[in-house]
């Protein structure tokens, strides 16, 4: 998992916001880039980019078939499923790292860096994306009463609660992996596999995954 | 426990003592799961029923925890319901072996809510309170390849050599010894298991044969349906070739599996009327209609199954019906006495038989009890209709029929909220792992679609 830093919403949020179109009925990369692209519009993140870059960027996932073009025009951004024209520039990513690039860009470098530097916004701090989840994935039929998170940071554990009820749900790890979890940088069951602990029934894990799709995919 | 009598399906009671006997039901995606048991075992638990893990609703073809909704109580750690065989459907399936259907029951003497027969049998009594009894057949659409299963393993199911030849060739009786001895071995089986079919013939494409199981009621009709699934694939294992029900196979035609369905009270057919469609046809009309953009997720279960979806091709693709109007989605055959029924032909051959079933049970019931009134018929073609034309298109992907049918209220109020959010959940991770896994949308026809679902559904 990479690391990132933390930062929260600054001026740069309040500027006139790029416009971000994705396909009806798009594929889960193509929803994922939207999302992504979306909160580093809302946080202000590389608006030179988004705001003013120009081009169009092919982006592929370095193991599977997953693929789509991003077309940056005048501050209007549509990301659009699949590879069917040439591209100013092509980016191999890593669609569960966070879009780490698994090989050198093709074609325009400077476009290329720009659109990767925008697909990886800073994540905001564990407490503020965590409360952010807890809002947009609540209204799941299922999803339990209350979450329980703990953050096992550099000073100790820190705990937040959501929520209020006889059902909890528990949710442990560093501030990046729960960080990367609640804003939907990273998918819940892989993260699973690198460290992220959970505390609660098969059942729970069932419905927080169509919580991680809600914040990761916006399905 | 069944309350139904004993199916015309089942074959004659067994002669000899059976080394063991074959459990069987489907899970979600339509094909029978189950284990074999000793003849003490099984004494042991006809009654009582069998321990089965919830996990049998809850794995997807390929074998991952299938995730996304709030399980309901009776599903949480992998806890365990019972499937109780319905002794009316016990057979002796080959010399040694018995074989039994059952159906899914929570501990406390409730159906398992999504269990797929207990669902069929819900909406037939629902019907038959009504005052009608459904009488239900089926064409099902199959391709047979040459290659062994193992030679098809090997290749990723791809580029196999179609049985019979390389020509697709509907009705022709010229074809060769060995497409006619696998389908004569079919249909020898399905005799002596006492299930009634009516006819089979090749079909469009290369390798592809249409079988016609005989009219029955719902749940008799669903057993035989998936039995005759199991019974055509061990056959293809006996003779070393293959054979999938994948709605599309090949970047050929694709296969389907048309529902007949008709309606009698005190032995006279409800769908007829001397000059055309019934009142109670077009109240059937009506509501199959209304709940076809909902129903397409039952009927089209797959990725693949969308792949079918072609204007001109055979499937329909618009929302529409029409007397024996065959590119419309439901064909009404009227004016017959005895033959007068509904053609629905939306259904893939990968479907779950008893889920689809109990799909377009839940639209006849929904029309007749409220009424609905059947919109006007396509006397056209309903193919290719301009966007103008006042008829919608069939859901085209499995996403836009997942929001059908998380949307449709009539269908939730008649399968039950339970298995919509079940059904429309295990859906979207089906999407989901097709488009993160490997499967590729702009493909003719995806390596991972083929390895997903060329054995199984």
């Amino acid at each position: 998992m990479t690391e990132a830093p933390t930062i929260t919403p600054g001026m740069d949020a309040r500027r006139a916001p790029a416009r971000i179109e994705i396909d009806e009925d798009a594929t889960p990369v193509v929803r994922l880039l939207g999302r992504t692209l979306r909160d580093a519009i809302r946080i202000g993140h590389a608006p030179e980019v988004l705001d003013h870059g120009g081009g169009t960027v092919a982006v592929r996932s370095h193991n599977t078939p997953q693929a789509a073009t991003v077309t940056l025009h005048g501050g209007a951004v549509t990301v659009s499923g699949g590879l069917f024209a040439p591209a100013d520039a092509t980016l191999v990513v890593d669609l569960e790292a966070r879009f780490s690039l698994a090989q050198d860009p093709d074609g325009d470098a400077e476009l290329a860096r720009g659109l990767h530097r925008a697909l990886r916004p800073p994540l905001p701090a564990w407490h503020e994306a965590a409360e952010s989840f807890w809002k947009a994935t609540r209204g799941i039929r299922g999803i339990p009463d209350v979450l329980v998170v703990v953050a096992h940071g550099p000073d100790g554990p820190q705990e937040a609660r959501f929520g209020a009820g006889p059902v909890a749900y528990r949710m442990a790890g560093t501030p990046d992996a729960l960080a990367g979890v609640f804003t939907g940088a990273d998918y819940l069951l892989t993260s699973l596999d690198s460290g992220l602990r959970v505390q609660g029934t098969l059942s729970q894990v069932s419905v927080m995954t169509a919580a991680s799709w809600k914040v990761r995919f916006d399905v | 426990m069944s309350e139904h009598t004993r199916p015309d399906s089942a074959g004659p009671a067994p002669s000899a003592p059976a080394k063991a006997v074959r459990l069987e039901a489907t899970g979600h995606d339509g094909s029978f799961l189950g284990k074999t048991v000793t003849p003490a075992k099984f004494a042991s638990g006809r009654e009582s029923g069998f321990a089965f893990a919830d996990i049998l609703f809850a794995i997807d073809l390929g074998d991952e925890f299938v995730f996304g909704d709030a399980f309901p109580d009776w599903r949480g750690n992998l806890y365990d319901i019972s499937m109780i065989p319905d002794m009316d459907t016990l057979v002796r399936w080959k010399p040694g072996l018995d074989a039994v259907i059952g159906d899914y029951w929570l501990r406390d003497g409730r159906p398992v809510p999504i269990c797929p027969r207990n669902m069929v049998r819900r909406l037939a009594e629902h019907l038959r309170e009504l005052g009608y009894s459904a009488t239900v057949a089926v064409e099902i659409e199959t391709t047979l390849f040459e290659e062994s299963v193992q030679q098809a393993r090997a290749r990723g199911y791809r580029d196999l050599t179609p049985l019979g030849g390389a020509t697709g060739a509907t009705y022709h009786l010229a074809r060769s010894k060995d497409w006619v001895d696998y389908l004569e071995a079919v249909t020898d089986r399905l005799d002596e298991l006492g299930i009634a079919w009516e006819a089979w013939t090749d079909e469009a494409a290369a390798g592809q044969t249409e079988l016609n199981l005989a009219p029955a009621d719902p749940v008799s009709l669903s057993d035989s349906w998936a039995r005759t699934k199991q019974v055509m694939r061990e056959v293809a294992f006996e003779q070393d070739h293959t054979v999938t029900f994948m709605a599309k196979p090949t970047s050929g035609f694709g296969q389907g599996a048309h529902i007949n369905l008709s309606l009698h009270r005190d032995g006279a057919n409800q769908f007829y009327a001397p000059d055309g469609p019934s009142e109670v046809m077009l109240q059937a009309v009506g509501g199959l209609m209304a709940t076809m953009a909902g129903n397409t997720l039952l009927a089209l279960p797959q990725i693949t199954s969308y792949r079918r979806l072609v204007d001109l091709s055979g499937p329909p693709t618009t929302i529409s019906w029409g007397v024996n109007n065959k590119t419309a989605a439901v064909r009404a055959i009227a004016g017959h006495p005895k033959y007068s029924r509904l053609e629905y032909r939306l259904p893939g051959s990968d479907v779950n038989p008893y889920y689809a079933l109990a799909g377009v049970l839940a639209g006849v019931v929904a029309g007749i009890e409220r009424r609905m009134q059947a919109p006007p018929q396509v006397d056209d073609m309903a193919w290719c209709l301009p966007d103008d034309s006042g008829i919608e298109r069939i859901p085209d992907s499995i996403t836009k029929a997942i929001a059908a049918l998380d949307g449709d209220a009539v269908l939730r109020e008649y399968l039950g909220d339970e298995f919509v959010d079940f059904w429309v959940a295990s859906r979207r991770w089906e999407w989901m792992e097709f488009h993160t896994k490997g499967g590729d949308p702009y493909a003719e026809l995806s390596a991972w679609e083929s390895r997903r679902y060329f054995e199984f559904p």
